[in-house]
């Protein structure tokens, strides 16, 4: 077994086999639990139909995925040197690219573990509505790469900083900045800086997608640009985390 | 002769204070920016204007917006708690010719055939009037169902708890 997958496996279990981990899911699935539960019991909220419902459920996953990435990033580095188990594993016979691809694997695991948690909660929410097979995979296909992206960024910050509260509170500053559609209004997205913002925010391209797809039941071809954005921010982000893995802070 | 001029005066008496009585006109109209197809979630405003057409000033009116649903089958009074916030108009006096427009917004809540209707009364007048009555139909909408919901947000986090149960006994079992 090489090393990429020792590393891999090891993620994968600490998120899996480990009490912390399934704390996290638990929590998870406890934000999901309680929007579907708003769901029936706020009135306004339960007028809401299927597609709305679909679509809020998919940005909510798509913020929670980012969360768990940037906290799971942000460890990945500085936590080891805390822990002083950095210094072992940059001596050990592997090398950055295949730490930090390790490192990406876990990540991507957790966040397969999220996705396939979600499919039911969105069955439940939008079955018998409209376009349930399409939510299913556009979340897949821009949730994945954006959920990376913000993986990647933490990794890099991490591997820059060596320290998991500067790494960790600067990659939340930048998720919630990219977040932030999920709160202001449409009206101050329509505006001249927020449709900047909009066109350059991987974060937006994704809901702006799921928009579009889940309650307008616009076709894919329609979204290429914003598919291009949010391969785009995963490419520079791997690129950076990538150099950054180079030369860790290990002291 | 004298009491024939009594009988009289007491009956003009009595017909003008009948002519005197309060006296109100109601009309109801929807407004103009209603949906023309309102479905379930959908606001609808209805606009009504009471007329004091008698001769004396009404004090402490009263008028109230009353919802029936008349669905073959399911015809019943509807309790507007989560229909309309405004349900009632009160304590207004109103000179005799005055006018009192009043807006009454209600979002739609359930599917169904309904009827609105405007009642008004004030404090001396034991008559309740009430405006023409409106029907419109509010078009059903898929909506999250709660048979579905509830095993899965309460089914998914019991079971992640389980598992977390389950490596909490195994550890204890292996520190003993």
């Amino acid at each position: 077994m090489n090393a990429f997958t020792l590393i891999a496996k090891k993620e994968r279990r600490a998120l899996l086999q480990n009490q912390r981990g399934l704390a996290w899911l638990l929590a998870y699935t406890g934000i999901l639990s309680a929007f579907a539960l708003l769901l029936i019991s706020n009135r306004e909220l339960s007028l809401l139909d299927n597609a709305q419902v679909v679509y809020m459920m998919a940005g909510t996953v798509t913020a929670a995925g980012a969360l768990i990435a940037v906290i799971m990033g942000a460890d990945a580095y500085a936590g080891e040197r805390e822990r002083g188990t950095l210094v072992p594993l940059l001596t050990a016979p592997i090398s950055t690219g295949e730490l930090l691809m390790g490192k990406a694997a876990g990540l991507a695991s957790a966040w397969g573990i999220m996705y396939l948690l979600a499919i039911p909660y969105l069955w439940a929410v939008g079955a018998g509505g409209q376009n349930l097979g399409q939510a299913i995979f556009y979340l897949g296909l821009f949730g994945t790469p954006v959920v990376l992206g913000f993986g990647y960024l933490a990794m890099a910050l991490s591997a820059r900083s060596g320290s998991v509260m500067y790494s960790l509170m600067t990659s939340l500053i930048v998720l919630l900045f990219s977040a932030s559609p999920l709160l202001i209004g449409p009206g101050l997205r329509n505006s001249a800086i927020g449709k900047v913002l909009d066109a350059v925010n991987p974060f937006s391209g994704a809901l702006n997608t799921y928009d579009a797809v889940i309650i307008d039941s616009d076709p894919l071809m329609s979204q290429l640009g914003r598919l291009a954005l949010v391969l785009i921010w995963l490419g520079l982000m791997f690129a950076v985390a990538r150099l950054s893995a180079r030369r860790p802070v290990f002291r | 002769m004298k009491h024939f001029k009594y009988l009289l005066a007491s009956l003009l008496l009595l017909s003008s204070s009948l002519a005197a009585a309060a006296s109100l006109q109601l009309q109801l109209q929807s407004d103009t920016a209603n949906p023309a197809h309102p479905t379930m979630g959908d606001w609808m405003h209805f606009n009504s204007v009471i007329t004091n057409t008698g001769q004396q000033p009404i004090e402490g009116l009263v008028a109230w917006i009353s919802l029936v649903e008349v669905t073959p089958g399911k015809e019943q009074p509807m309790d507007l708690e989560d229909w309309s916030a405004h349900k009632a108009v009160t304590g207004t006096t109103l000179q005799p010719g005055a006018v009192l427009q009043t807006q009454w917004p209600m979002r739609l809540i359930q599917s169904g055939d309904y009827r609105v209707v405007i009642s008004a009364t004030d404090r001396n007048n034991k008559t309740v009037f009430t405006s023409p009555t409106l029907q419109f139909h509010v078009a059903q909408k898929p909506v999250v169902e709660s048979a579905r919901i509830l095993p899965v947000a309460l089914g998914i986090p019991l079971l992640i708890g389980g598992l977390l149960g389950v490596q909490k006994v195994r550890r204890w079992h292996k520190t003993g």
